[in-house]
């Protein structure tokens, strides 16, 4: 599998305090990868030192397989920072220019990509309004249409909607899963925990500097005790099952399954067909990402 | 949709060259310097004060007796190779040749025209030598010298004819009748009277001042007075945002994250800066010039000399502005820092030319020039003479910290020299100031040396710092 990024026990200490203790993690190529983390737990550190903003205190970082910081890295990333403040005298169009010109494209490619972007993202027609007259969600988009601006291989967001309305948000989630279609990875930095559960394929959660949890999805929030079950026919309120405890799932026929036992499963299935219900649905409940951050936050250490 | 071949980072048509680079802080900061409204009021001040000046009477007043009388007079002393801005009168007098010649009769030719800058004369000279100490003159000698003085020609002889008679040479005595045209460089000194809005503002005497000295201070006072001053202070102002405003959080990042060096972000904000500012006073200056030629004729470029001497200045200043920008991130701190330095500087200046005055003034006596010839008897040249109870200004001890002080700034002093004496020399610009300008305590080749020396230093300072500090 080729590794787009690729850390080695990163440590970076600013005087006495500890900002990463030897982080190491690899992200594939096209893939969403999402860095969770409460403020301070050393996120925006970690995404720094990997644009070469940052120079780490020991370890190793490898960037599409260069050095980085190398200029020639930096080429191909793309990066829209929290609380970016773009400069308000530009419009739309002049700060595309500008940033397309230092990233060394060629006048008309900037032209053309730059009108492309401004109306993928919404905001074509606003090309004479200067940036000081942008709403914070068009400033968000701005920012994300600088990002990705030059196609480069690897994206790093932080909070990227930001600000953004619903249907805002929807577009830039298509944008990104289109631009991992394309190849792209994709690191993104959100505290909105459901739409990193929606976009991401994988997730590591940061506490205190270190690594707390990696993984897909699905193995970071783990699976919990729980079923959702529903049945060929309603079942009468009345009905005991010597297995298991039902309880409403939410939705019309739908029951919540709580087991007694490890084998439980398997006894009220048993038990179902005996008394001649059919089961139409059958699944195990998963936590969510939430969830799993709550719990780690209000864990003592970092790995705990 | 473009009919051009996608281009991707990886692409090698995708480099960021240094000049692509360039060019867009280059676009980056003219946006920038645009969207300065101060800078939109002071243009607006400029074209409307370039417009009165545009719409000043320049009128030559009556002067072709009084200067075919200096010219005659100018003929008793060999005044070829005399520097005005040092030779004494006793020096003038060491040039006597024994003779004394005036103009017995002038008429304008043909007999009705004006005095005027441009009027012909016909003139009858006469000269009286000396006997046992002077010589009689050829006509050649007359033709050659007539007209001849230190600042330049301002007559020259087309036809001459001797009519001395043979008893009148006998007792020393000549004459000759010529016809006099204009010298070259007889309009710089004929007055004129300057006024605006019509004749409602006269700013000469009613005779008039020489044209050259009235273009000499309109120059000063537009290029070096709002060029080198205002345009110069609102481009402090409105430059010292420049670098914190590209260092802010959530900016910086944008910047640092495209793939050229720290180094260059300064390096290239503070050239395209310097060229915006370069262009402002390339305007003012060439506006000054082409108003004060339209107005009065005098196209002598010298004032154009001001371009790279204020761009030089505003050089040091814009390395003290990003140097402090880069430390502090502040454009209050960089603005203030920047109008402090200025301020520093022009003071010690200011000292040190009293310093240097002083000296002059113990060493040689006020010198002649062709504006004390000029000026009328009931105003005599003051003297200035030291009183013998007050120590020069030169010996104390404020002047020698003021000399040690300025002996380790920046000699921005030597950079206003150099336009200076240039104007001075064009226009005919005489008295104390040309010789204080004329001194070799004033030297350009160390006031250049050292201005980019300045600017150098806090610029290189500035990358290093900048390149070696975390965002």
């Amino acid at each position: 599998m080729e590794h787009v990024v690729s850390i080695q026990s990163l440590e970076k200490h600013y005087g006495p305090l500890r900002a990463l203790g030897g982080v190491s993690l690899d992200v594939e190529r096209a893939t969403v990868f999402g860095l969770l983390g409460q403020n301070g737990a050393g996120k925006t550190t970690l995404v720094k030192i990997l644009l070469g903003m940052l120079v780490p205190t020991s370890g190793s970082a490898r960037l599409l397989g260069r050095p980085v910081g190398s200029a020639a890295a930096r080429r191909e990333v793309g990066y829209l920072p929290e609380d970016h403040r773009l400069p308000e005298y530009h419009t739309g169009p002049s700060l595309l220019d500008v940033y397309g010109g230092l990233q060394g494209l060629p006048r008309q490619e900037r032209r053309n990509r730059a009108a492309e972007l401004l109306d993928m993202l919404g905001l074509a027609g606003r090309e004479k309004l200067r940036i000081r007259g942008y709403s914070k969600g068009m400033k968000q988009r701005l920012g994300l249409a600088q990002a990705l601006l030059h196609r480069p291989s690897v994206l790093f967001l932080d909070e990227p909607t930001d600000g953004v309305d619903p249907v805002g948000r929807k577009q830039i989630r298509d944008l990104l899963l289109a631009e991992r279609a394309r190849g792209v990875t994709i690191f993104i930095n959100s505290h909105l925990l459901g739409e990193v559960e929606q976009v991401c394929d994988r997730v590591a959660i940061l506490k205190q500097g270190q690594l707390a949890l990696i993984g897909t999805v699905p193995e970071v929030v783990g699976e919990k005790a729980t079923w959702l079950v529903a049945f060929d026919r309603p079942v009468p309120d009345d009905h005991r099952w010597s297995a298991a405890r039902l309880t409403p799932g939410g939705a019309e026929g739908l029951w919540r399954l709580h087991l007694d036992s490890a084998d439980g499963i398997d006894r009220f299935q048993e038990e179902a067909r005996g008394r001649g219900f059919l089961l139409r649905h059958l699944e195990r409940e998963r936590g969510t990402l939430e969830e799993t951050y709550l719990a780690l936050a209000d864990a003592g250490g970092p790995s705990s | 949709m473009s009919d051009l071949k996608e281009i991707s980072s990886r692409d090698p048509a995708c480099r960021p060259g240094p000049l692509r680079s360039f060019a867009a802080m280059l676009r980056d900061a003219w946006l920038a310097f645009l969207d300065a409204r101060i800078l939109w009021l002071l243009l607006a001040a400029i074209v409307v004060l370039f417009a009165v000046a545009l719409s000043a009477r320049v009128e030559p007043q009556p002067g072709g007796r009084r200067y075919l009388a200096l010219a005659a007079r100018a003929l008793s002393a060999d005044v070829a190779g005399i520097d005005i801005t040092k030779d004494s009168l006793a020096d003038v007098a060491g040039r006597l040749d024994g003779s004394l010649s005036w103009i017995a009769k002038a008429e304008p030719v043909p007999p009705a025209t004006d005095d005027g800058p441009a009027t012909t004369w016909a003139v009858t000279l006469a000269r009286n030598v000396v006997p046992l100490v002077g010589r009689l003159a050829t006509s050649t000698d007359i033709e050659n010298r007539f007209g001849q003085i230190p600042d330049g020609r301002l007559w020259t002889v087309s036809e001459i004819r001797e009519t001395t008679t043979g008893m009148a040479a006998a007792m020393g005595s000549q004459t000759w009748d010529m016809t006099v045209a204009p010298g070259p460089d007889l309009l710089i000194l004929w007055p004129h009277r300057f006024s605006l809005f019509g004749d409602s503002l006269e700013l000469t005497r009613p005779e008039g001042a020489p044209l050259g000295l009235e273009v000499f201070i309109l120059q000063k006072l537009l290029a070096n007075g709002i060029g080198g001053t205002i345009l110069l202070l609102v481009s402090v102002v409105v430059t010292a945002a420049f670098v914190p405003t590209m260092l802010r959080k959530g900016t910086l990042e944008l910047l640092l994250v495209r793939p050229l060096a720290r180094w260059q972000l300064i390096a290239f904000t503070y050239v395209a800066a310097l060229l915006f500012v370069a262009g402002l006073l390339g305007l003012l200056i060439l506006a000054t010039w082409l108003v004060t030629g339209l107005l009065t004729g005098l196209w002598s470029p010298g004032i154009l000399l001001a371009l790279p001497t204020l761009l030089l200045f505003f050089a040091m200043l814009l390395s003290v502005s990003v140097f402090t920008g880069v430390v502090t991130r502040s454009a209050v701190a960089a603005m203030l820092v920047t109008v402090a330095s200025w301020a520093v500087l022009f003071i010690v200046g200011l000292l040190h030319m009293q310093v240097v005055a002083s000296r002059i003034r113990e060493e040689k006596p006020r010198p002649v020039s062709v504006a004390d010839a000029l000026r009328p008897q009931s105003q005599p040249v003051r003297r200035e003479q030291p009183a013998a109870a007050r120590m020069p200004f030169h010996t104390t001890t404020v002047a020698g910290v003021v000399e040690a002080v300025y002996a380790v700034l920046p000699h921005t002093e030597d950079l206003d020299t150099i336009v200076d004496r240039q104007l001075m020399r064009d226009f005919a610009v005489g008295g104390r100031l040309r010789q204080l300008m004329e001194s070799p305590d004033f030297n350009w080749v160390r006031g250049v040396g050292l201005a980019l020396a300045h600017a150098a230093a806090f610029l290189i300072a500035a990358c290093v710092l900048f390149s070696r500090r975390d965002p």
